[in-house]
């Protein structure tokens, strides 16, 4: 396929580039608003470069279409929103317990049940915090424009492999429909498949995949080998993006479209003279714990805005040991946190502080 | 020379609507509405109003639906 360097690409089509340029072999779809771009062009764009897409029946079946690859060693990916990723936790369980790489792309809806077609953040704890059944967790990459959707897709298929584990996309529906400048970035290689891979023939068959141990030692051994390597994670792994935080007295802590509005509400504060920041977790598993124990050292308080009812907050609250006062700020139901709403309520935990309340939200 | 007259209109795929109205607000001209009626999955979906289009393409951005709303140009001499 011929392709300019820079294309204008929404979020959920720069998310099927960067898997294309990461090498992934097969995209397992099931469509759904708004996620089914990703289906849509993931359906123009695979066969062209002789990749498989496939339509499948449900998102169940998608899931499972991706143990299937995984297992065969090809870089596999399906994309959902929050009512398909639901669908999709026994799978993810599976993958994770297998300890197979696989790249979910979750663009969150309004929830909970059909909910609506606005965007939210509703998912995070569903798949930041495992979701299906067990001890298991999955690397969460929360991009927040088209860039990022294609670059941290490319990563994701690489964190997968390294670690052996499910990774997750997450962000919301105004990234996923928004469009934007993408500079692609260059293909990688096509990797040969792994040693631990299940081809079909004879000398594979010690790779034959079970998440079944009936034995409970045995299955305490698995358990003990999962939480090592999550630790393991944890140490290596976490990322955020600093704004102004170094004098910062307020710092807001946001993700995806949060994050653009909250950075924008900063430049806000800042020009009245507000001494504000922003925190931006890039991955939320692991979570930023480390660059989220630097600001609290310095900042005064924390200004978590989600558009939830406040799932993120409670990491928030564990990364910082309840060291300063933690505030929240959320929108839910497909609406948007704006400029105006944000700036306002850091102005009005200020001015709270000013008189010497420790009331904590 | 003469100038060629270009004409709009926005073709909606009335099954694939969802009803959301995000192209009835995205619409400048206001010529887009809602149905009364509901289409075949029981959603009340966009309509054209018939007349006045000028091809801007906002309804078309701002729908969340792939392939729900063309926009097609028609050229006179």
């Amino acid at each position: 396929m011929e392709y300019d360097n820079r294309l204008l690409l929404k979020g959920n089509e720069a998310t099927v580039y960067g898997a294309l340029l990461a090498g992934c072999d097969c995209f397992f779809g099931y469509p759904i608003t708004p996620a089914s771009e990703i289906a849509h062009s993931a359906a123009l764009l695979f066969p062209r470069l002789n990749r498989v897409f496939m339509q499948a029946e449900s998102e169940i079946a998608a899931i499972n279409m991706v143990f299937g690859a995984s297992a065969a060693g090809r870089r596999a990916m399906t994309a959902s929103s929050g009512l398909g990723i639901s669908l999709k936790q026994e799978g993810m369980s599976y993958l994770a317990t297998c300890e197979l790489p696989a790249v979910v792309v979750d663009i969150m809806r309004g929830g909970p049940g059909l909910g609506n077609i606005g965007p939210e953040q509703g998912d995070y704890n569903q798949v930041v915090k495992g979701g299906g059944h067990g001890n298991y967790k999955c690397i969460v990459l929360a991009p927040n424009s088209s860039q990022e959707m294609c670059d941290l897709t490319s990563k994701a298929f690489d964190l997968a492999d390294l670690y052996r584990i499910p990774v997750y996309v997450l962000t919301d529906g105004v990234i996923g429909q928004m469009l934007e400048p993408v500079t692609l970035p260059e293909p990688i290689a096509k990797k040969t498949f792994p040693e631990w891979s299940f081809d079909g023939t004879n000398a594979s068959r010690r790779n034959f995949l079970t998440s079944i141990y009936l034995d409970h030692d045995d299955l305490e051994a698995v358990n003990i080998r999962l939480q090592e390597k999550y630790a393991r994670i944890a140490g290596c792994e976490q990322q955020a993006e600093l704004y102004q935080t170094e004098d910062a007295e307020i710092v807001i802590v946001g993700y995806g479209i949060v994050s653009r509005i909250a950075r924008s509400a900063v430049m806000e504060l800042r020009a009245q003279g507000v001494k504000a920041g922003l925190l931006r977790p890039v991955t939320l598993f692991p979570f930023p714990v480390d660059s989220l124990r630097k600001v609290a050292k310095t900042a005064k308080s924390l200004l978590c805005v989600e558009m939830s009812n406040g799932q993120m907050v409670d990491d928030v609250r564990l990364a910082t040991e309840f060291s300063l006062p933690i505030h929240l700020y959320t929108r839910m139901g497909g609406n948007v946190p704006s400029v105006r709403e944000i700036t306002q309520k850091c102005l009005d935990i200020l001015a709270q502080a000013g008189k010497g309340s420790q009331v904590r939200i | 020379m003469t100038e060629k007259k270009k004409k709009f209109s926005p073709v909606i795929a009335a099954d694939e609507c969802k009803g959301c109205g995000r192209c009835v607000k995205a619409c400048p001209k206001r010529v887009l509405l809602m149905d009364h009626r509901l289409n075949a999955m029981g959603y009340p979906n966009a309509i054209y109003g018939g007349d006045g289009c000028v091809g801007c393409g906002s309804c078309f951005y701002s729908c969340p639906e792939p392939g729900a709303i063309t926009i097609i140009e028609e050229t006179e001499d």
